[in-house]
Parts: C-alpha cells; sequence; structure tokens
C-alpha cells in the first residue's frame, strides 16, 4: 500500500517536472527570448546586456537549472503585458472560474451519476434510451455550440437571462448549465456502462440467487464495484475544474482563469500562459492523487499490494 | 443435395446494418464529397465581399439558398470550404496521430525496459493533461498556421493508439505468430509491419473512429476561440466563432455550420460505436 | 562425427518476486544441463511440465541466452538473439511449436507463410518462392487447394503439417520439436509423427524432440534424455532408457505410459507434491517422491555419471563412483 502511493507520488511529482520542461522548451523553441521581450528594433549591446542579467548567455542546461530553480522558488515571471507577477494576476482570477466550475461539477454529479445508474437498473427502459441519446448528443454537441443555443434562446429570443458578463446569480445560470449538461451526459453514459459491467458480474447474479433482495444486492454490492471506474472519471473532472472553463469563460465573457487564458494566448502572454500551464498540471496531478487514494479504500485488492498497471 | 446458388434469385442485397447507421454512412459520404469537391461545388467565391448584400437570411433569394453574412459573403459558399479544411485538419491530425502512436506502441513493445517506461509516461502525461490547454500553450508560443495547427492536432490522441498497439504487440511478441516469425529469422520491421501490424488493423481502426470525431470537436474549439484556422481561412468552428457576434441579428451565420459540426461528430461517433461493438468490444 | 549443436552446462534461472513486498526468489528452471547432437540422430527430451524442458528448447535455438555455460552450433557460439548473425542461423535451424494456430498469421494464406522463410532469407525470386511452398506444402500432404485458405479453414493437423513445411523449406540441418503433437487429437498424432520421422530420414535431420509423452518419444527418438527440475537425470539410447530404465523417477514414468509387451503389475506409482522449481528440494530434487530415498538423498545431489555403456543417470543407489561432492568439499 505505502508503496503503491510511493510510486503514484514519484509519477505525479515527474508528470509536473514534464510540464516544466514542456514549457521550457516551447519557450525556447518558440524564439529568442531577448528578442521577443524586448523587441526587434533594440540595439544589439542592450540585447547583450538583457541576456547577461537573465542568464541567457549560460549553456542551454544552466537555464534549463535556473528556471527549474525559479519555479521551485514560486518565481513565474512578470505579464509582459501588464507588468504585474503573472502568479498573482492567474490567482485573482481562480475565484470567479471555481464559482462557475463548482456549480457546474454538482450539476454534473447531481444528473449524471443517478441517471447512469438508473439507465443500467432498467436497461431496455425508455429511459434507459433517452439517457444513451441525451449522452450521445452531450457528446457530439461541443459545448460553445451549446453555449450559442443556449444564448439564442435564453437571451436573445425569451430575454429572460442575460448573454453574458460578470453580476448576479442570473449571469450564473447559462454557463453552468453549458457546462453541467455536457458533462452530465459524459457521466451518465460512463456510470451506466460501469454499472452494467458490474450487474453482469457472476457475483451480482449469486447474491441475487442467494435470494437477497434486489436493493440490497444493488446497494451492498453492484454500487461500491461501480464507484471505482466512475471515481476515476469524477476525478478527472475535478481536474478539469479549470481546463473546463477555458470555452464557457470566453462565449459569457465572464472574468476567469480559462478567459484570461485565450486573451494571454491571443496576445502571446508568455508568463500567464505558463503559469496557467502549471496551475492546470497541478489541479490534474493533485486529483488524480486523489483518486488513486480512493481507489486503494475503494478496491481491497490494491491494499493487498497488486500492482496496479 | 440441391444446389442452393441456383435457386437464390439474382438481386443486390444491402447488408443488413441498423438504420442509424446507414444514416451515418450517408451523411459521411456526403460530407466526403463536398470536402473532395469543394471548389467546383462553390456558388460564389468564398472571400467574395457584397457590402450591398448583408445579412440576407437563408432561403430568401435563389443566390444565397443559406444567406449572407456581415460583408455579404455567401454563407453556403462558406460552409462547403469550410467543411473542406476541417475535413482535411481532421484527416490530417487522425493519420498523423495514429502513424505517431502506432509506431511509439511499438518501439516500447520492442524494446521493453527504459523506452517502454519512457513512452508509457509520455502516454500518461498526455492523457493526464487537458489537450485544449496544451495546444493553446503551444499557439500562444509558436503563433499560428495550417501545417502547425495540422502538426499539433496530430499529437491527439496518440497516447490511444500507443497503448493499444503496444499491448497487442507485446502479446504477440510473447506468444504466437510473431515468435514463429521471429524464429524464421525476420527482421522487426517484417514483424511489426507486415504481420502485427495487419492483425491489428481492425482495433486501430476503430481507435480512429473513435478520435476522429473528437479531434473535429477540439479543432472547431480552438478555430472558435480564434485560435484555430486563421482567416481569411475558414473552417467550422471559425464561422461559428464569428457568426457568434451577429447572433441577435443573423443567427443563421452560426447555425449552419454548428449543425454541420454536430451531425459530423454525431455520424462518426455513432458509427465508430458500432463498429466497436462488432469487430472489439474490448476497446475502452 | 562432428556435433551440430553443444550445449554445455547451460543454465537459466528467472527471478520471480511474491507478492510486493515478498522476497526476490530465483527459479533455476534448467540448472547445469549438457548434451550434443549429431546429424540424423533424434534426441528426446522427456519430462513433466517444470522440467526445464522447454526452457532447454529455447536455449538450443538462442531464443534466450543462458546464464550460465554455453551454446554452440555448427561449430560457433550461438550468436546473441535478434542479431544478424542470429537471424541468418534460422536458415539452418528451425521449430515446430506445440499450438500451431497460434504459431501461424490469421491473415496470411497458408502458403504465403510456408513461402515466408525464403522472402527472409533472400532465396530464389517470387515466383521460384511460391512454387517451392506449394510442392512443400504437397509433401506434407495438403492439397494445392488447401495451401491458398486461411489457417482458420484448415484442420489441427493440417495447420501443423503447414508449420513443418515452414519449418523445413529453407532445408535446415536442425529442428526443435517443442511438444509439436500433444495439442492434437490422439487420432491426428500418430500421422504427425510419422511426417517427422520420415522428413527426418529424408534430409537427414537433426531434431531435439521435447515431449511428456513417453509413446511418442519412443516412437521417434534414438536418443532420450529425462529430466527432473532442471537437471538431466537419465540419459542414453532410447532403447536402454524406456525398456530398462534405472532412474526411479524414469521407471516411475515408464511404467505409467502403456507399453506393449509389459508387465503392469510392476508398476510404480509416483507420491507425494509434483515438482516446484521455485521449491526445490536440497540434495536430490527426487528424493521426496522417490520409493528408495535414503538419508544420503536429502543431503547430497547425485551427478550425472555412466552406470552402463552409453547409459547415464544421476542416482546415488547406482553409482558405484565415490560422490564428487565430497571430493568438492
Amino acid at each position: 500500500m505505502l508503496r503503491y502511493f510511493a510510486i503514484r507520488l514519484f509519477r505525479a511529482l515527474i508528470t509536473i517536472a514534464m510540464v516544466v520542461t514542456f514549457a521550457f522548451v516551447v519557450l525556447r523553441m518558440s524564439g529568442d527570448p531577448a528578442i521577443l521581450i524586448m523587441g526587434p528594433e533594440v540595439p544589439p549591446e542592450a540585447l547583450e546586456a538583457f541576456r547577461k542579467s537573465w542568464g541567457l548567455d549560460q549553456p542551454i542546461w544552466v537555464q534549463y537549472l535556473n528556471y527549474f530553480g525559479a519555479i521551485l522558488r514560486g518565481d513565474l515571471g512578470m505579464s509582459m503585458r501588464d507588468n504585474r507577477p503573472a502568479l498573482d494576476m492567474v490567482m485573482d482570477r481562480i475565484p470567479a472560474t471555481l464559482a462557475l466550475t463548482v456549480p457546474a461539477l454538482i450539476l454534473k454529479l447531481a444528473i449524471g451519476v443517478p441517471a447512469g445508474v438508473w439507465a443500467a437498473l432498467h436497461q431496455g427502459t425508455g429511459f434507459d434510451r433517452a439517457v444513451m441519446v441525451m449522452a450521445v448528443a452531450g457528446f457530439a454537441i461541443p459545448s460553445f455550440i451549446l453555449a450559442l443555443v443556449l444564448v439564442l434562446v435564453f437571451a436573445v429570443t425569451l430575454g429572460w437571462l442575460p448573454s453574458g458578463g460578470q453580476g448576479g446569480v442570473e449571469h450564473m445560470i447559462l454557463p453552468v448549465l453549458t457546462m453541467g449538461i455536457g458533462g452530465a451526459a459524459a457521466l451518465a453514459r460512463f456510470t451506466r456502462s460501469a454499472m452494467l459491467e458490474v450487474l453482469g458480474r457472476p457475483y451480482i447474479r449469486t447474491a441475487s440467487a442467494k435470494g437477497l433482495p434486489w436493493a440490497s444486492v444493488v446497494r451492498g454490492h453492484a454500487l461500491p464495484n461501480a464507484a471505482i471506474p466512475t471515481v476515476t472519471l469524477i476525478g478527472f473532472l475535478v481536474g478539469s475544474l479549470i481546463a473546463g472553463a477555458v470555452v464557457v469563460e470566453s462565449v459569457f465573457s465572464w472574468p476567469g482563469v480559462g478567459r484570461m487564458l485565450v486573451v494571454a494566448v491571443g496576445s502571446r502572454d508568455l508568463a500567464v500562459v505558463q503559469v496557467i500551464l502549471l496551475l492546470v498540471a497541478a489541479t490534474m496531478v493533485t486529483s488524480n492523487l486523489i483518486v488513486d487514494f480512493l481507489y486503494g479504500v475503494l478496491d481491497p485488492r490494491l491494499r493487498q499490494g497488486a500492482r496496479a498497471a | 443435395m440441391a444446389d442452393i446458388s441456383a435457386q437464390a434469385p439474382f438481386r443486390l442485397t444491402l447488408p443488413r446494418l441498423p438504420w442509424y447507421v446507414w444514416a451515418a454512412l450517408i451523411w459521411i459520404v456526403l460530407v466526403l464529397v463536398v470536402a473532395v469537391f469543394a471548389p467546383l461545388l462553390t456558388p460564389h467565391p468564398y472571400t467574395a465581399m457584397k457590402l450591398t448584400n448583408r445579412f440576407v437570411p437563408p432561403f430568401d433569394r435563389w443566390t444565397h439558398p443559406l444567406g449572407t453574412d456581415e460583408l455579404g459573403r455567401d454563407v453556403l459558399s462558406r460552409l462547403i470550404i469550410s467543411v473542406r479544411i476541417s475535413l482535411l485538419i481532421a484527416f490530417g491530425a487522425t493519420l498523423i496521430s495514429a502513424v505517431l502512436g502506432t509506431t511509439l506502441g511499438f518501439l516500447a513493445a520492442h524494446f521493453r525496459g527504459w523506452v517502454e517506461q519512457l513512452v508509457l509516461t509520455l502516454a500518461d502525461f498526455q492523457a493526464a493533461m487537458p489537450f485544449l490547454i496544451m495546444a493553446l500553450s503551444v499557439l500562444a508560443f509558436f503563433g499560428n498556421s495550417l501545417p502547425l495547427l495540422i502538426g499539433l492536432m496530430g499529437l491527439y490522441g496518440w497516447e490511444r493508439y500507443a497503448r493499444v498497439a503496444r499491448g497487442l504487440a507485446i502479446s504477440a511478441n510473447t506468444q504466437g505468430y510473431a515468435t514463429a516469425v521471429t524464429q524464421l529469422g525476420a527482421a522487426p520491421q517484417r514483424i511489426y509491419l507486415r504481420h502485427i501490424l495487419p492483425n491489428i488493423a481492425s482495433t486501430l481502426i476503430v481507435s480512429m473512429t473513435l478520435v476522429f470525431p473528437e479531434v473535429i470537436l477540439v479543432e472547431s474549439g480552438l478555430s472558435f476561440l480564434g485560435l484555430g484556422v486563421q482567416p481569411p481561412m475558414t473552417s467550422l468552428g471559425n464561422m461559428v466563432g464569428y457568426g457568434r457576434d451577429y447572433i441577435t441579428r443573423a443567427p443563421w451565420i452560426m447555425l449552419s455550420p454548428a449543425v454541420v459540426i454536430v451531425l459530423t461528430t454525431l455520424a462518426v461517433s455513432m458509427l465508430g460505436d458500432w463498429l466497436r461493438d462488432k469487430l472489439d468490444p474490448t476497446l475502452g | 562425427m562432428t556435433a551440430l549443436l553443444t550445449l554445455d552446462a547451460v543454465a537459466r534461472a528467472y527471478v520471480g518476486r511474491q507478492g510486493l513486498f515478498g522476497r526476490v526468489t530465483t527459479v533455476r528452471a534448467v540448472d547445469g544441463v549438457s548434451l550434443t547432437l549429431v546429424r540424423g540422430e533424434t534426441l528426446g527430451i522427456v519430462g513433466e511440465s517444470g522440467s526445464g524442458k522447454s526452457t532447454l528448447g529455447r536455449m538450443a535455438l538462442g531464443l534466450e541466452t543462458p546464464d550460465e555455460g554455453g551454446v554452440r552450433a555448427f561449430d560457433a557460439p550461438m550468436p546473441a538473439l535478434g542479431t544478424p548473425g542470429w537471424r541468418a542461423l534460422r536458415r539452418r535451424m528451425q521449430m515446430v511449436f506445440q499450438d500451431p494456430l497460434g504459431a501461424l498469421d490469421r491473415r496470411l494464406p497458408v502458403l504465403d507463410q510456408v513461402a515466408e522463410p525464403l522472402t527472409i532469407h533472400a532465396i530464389g525470386d517470387a515466383k521460384a518462392r511460391q512454387d517451392v511452398a506449394m510442392a512443400a506444402l504437397q509433401a506434407v500432404g495438403l492439397s494445392s487447394e488447401q495451401a491458398l485458405r486461411y489457417p482458420h479453414a484448415l484442420s489441427g493437423g493440417q495447420r501443423q503439417r503447414v508449420v513443418i513445411a515452414r519449418a523445413l523449406i529453407t532445408d535446415p540441418d536442425l529442428l526443435v520439436c517443442d511438444e509439436p503433437v500433444s495439442a492434437l487429437d490422439v487420432s491426428i498424432q500418430a500421422q504427425v509423427v510419422n511426417l517427422l520421422i520420415d522428413m527426418q530420414a529424408a534430409r537427414g535431420l537433426a531434431m531435439l524432440f521435447i515431449s511428456h509423452d513417453l509413446r511418442v518419444v519412443r516412437q521417434i527418438a534414438s536418443r532420450v534424455a529425462v529430466m527432473y527440475l532442471g537437471r538431466i537425470i537419465e540419459t542414453g539410447a532410447a532403447a536402454d532408457v524406456l525398456r530398462a530404465p534405472r532412474h526411479p523417477y524414469t521407471r516411475a514414468l515408464v511404467s505409467a505410459a502403456p507399453a506393449p509387451g509389459r508387465d503392469r503389475a510392476d508398476r510404480v506409482i509416483l507420491t507425494g507434491e509434483p515438482p516446484n522449481p521455485a521449491a526445490r528440494p536440497t540434495g536430490c530434487a527426487f528424493h521426496p517422491r522417490c520409493p528408495l530415498v535414503t538419508d544420503r538423498c536429502r543431503t547430497e545431489a547425485p551427478v550425472l555419471s555412466a552406470i552402463a555403456p552409453a547409459h547415464s543417470a544421476a542416482c546415488h543407489l547406482l553409482s558405484t563412483q565415490t560422490p564428487p561432492a565430497a571430493k568438492a568439499a
């Protein structure tokens, strides 16, 4: 068990290190940072001085180590547009993003999991088919189209809700619905198939053949086992709380991290992009670690130390 | 015994497929034909502006069946070219990703050891990081062009092919025909390309039909955000993105490409699901 | 006569771990086996599962590298697995597998697969390869129509004939057969064994024939080596070893296999646990199951020594010499 978590933790750290490396490589490959920051019309002596003061004249691996060290110290650079620490700028936007994504996550779970379980328990009924159709449609309709359709109906045609911006609760309804509906469909489909797979296993048939009431078979045997794969997906959803907001925040002009990323990419504000990249990686890795921990609790085989692939 | 073939009347029999698979196939063929013959099918040049003809609604004039946009350009013509560009990116990216992933999977299976660990770690990394964020970072650093966009989208989903190819190649290597062919003295490239690849092709094709619609969605998302295909070129997501500014006055500008995106992803993913159930139920 | 193949005290160990925290255990699958094979002879390797006989066969072909000892083929050391030298050597040494369906590619007609070794070793042109392969398939008893079929459209016996045709198409000098008939129906086994005997007689092949089935080995082998937990415990001419076995284990094996003209009354029944390579007993590995066990057997491992001309066994009760282990101590 301890070894299992040690391996997981190690892999998590490797992933973060790879993201940092990715950022470094991409940053260096994209051009001379001195010219990129100072501008092309700066005299060569000034460029040289800039390179010296930032350590850009040193060998590439020294630069890499310096870069790594700076990130470990929490020094993530200044935004080129606002001349503020990029980390502070991103942190300022996080509450706004969470204000959308946390309610959306609750909505996904509240609709997706019960719908999936219910559909699996009543396989082949109209409800099951409706869930499947919704799930397929939810996959095929990207969030930006769903968002625009919702805007078209509720903001433009009916005029009930604002089409964007930040304000009261009414501003949050459409973005949260957009994220919630798509995610709920995926979650329902996944929960349904996890549940169906468990229901087909011999021990379920044995349990019900023993004369156990069906409700307690489902509660005692099927649900805990179907929970294991579902927890993975929920972990992924938690990990993508920030990433999932990119499109929706852009459509609804919501001042969160996601929209900030799009703007930063558009204006090539590299420090901000890099902070968001690391932030996303960190949330993803953390939620994966939590999922692994839950796995250990939920799956007794892991407690006995079998190695997960 | 009677000669059965003599009794059977000669007629063209269509394969027995569920209706939704037929619908999906017909839509896919239609889209493919449009994409291939796009320049021949457009009623107007897709960039031709006519400012006196702005915001013509659909079905209003025969010359512009789907209406015109804010610059008086024909929406149908733009839609046809967009289908071509979006499919070009999706096909190119899916091919790159399948070749890349399968190659890395084979390398992992062949060398094992640290090569395998490296490929698996990269695959875990790719699967864990939201692709949109990574794509946005690359675009931020490198700027944008069509080849870069195709190459970037070609990184989408490679880890799935890599895992499938690695797993199947290892099982072929430890037992069965691959061992036998090794023992015949064949070089590795012969074993992988002539024996293992044809044996796992159906699984890889199923994976491709499952990845393809996701590529369309990611590309249209990027283009929607204004960070994918750049004007004057156009793509489906790009049309939706620019049409969004006129959602109140001229919703048709964004609705027709939106419908094409949804129907195409729907069709390909339904076909993929059906193929998976038929050929390879083990794929996740 | 010069040896085609020589194994000199080869050993192969696998490292395993029992559970996540379990201690690392070393399983010596093959433990110091020497043997030679000359042109035209068939050496039968007999043993239960876990005796290391398949590992031995794989080492003989260079598919596995011994941890200790060495393998020489055609008067040269065995090249490393996968090297060009090793690949080129495949033309001269081939293998017949236990599961013919698994050994064939489901996606190619069998004719193409039989022709493949010719392509790999660049023998002849495309047309000639097809003709040679067709002739080879007909020589093992398949029709030209069957040659165009895919493996799943053939019967188990026909598939094994295809595998044999493929193994023999480059005209090799050495053939290793690993349980070639045990996956086949009993009624088919004799046909395939007879085919192998005919092919060997016609070509002067040397054959290493690995099997747990004494009846089959008796049919085909000129010499026999009996393996128990990674070591050869008795070896000699097939007639001697199988008619008049000396080692208690061989006697048990022989008596368990029905043979014509032998009294069933003197059957020796093996008792105790089947051998587990991960927990090798001390002394003679066979002692927990041996009906004639003595104290010496529990502490001291017997070595293979001559008990008659061209007949050796590893048993304290048969050896008349002083124990070499005492000399070494």
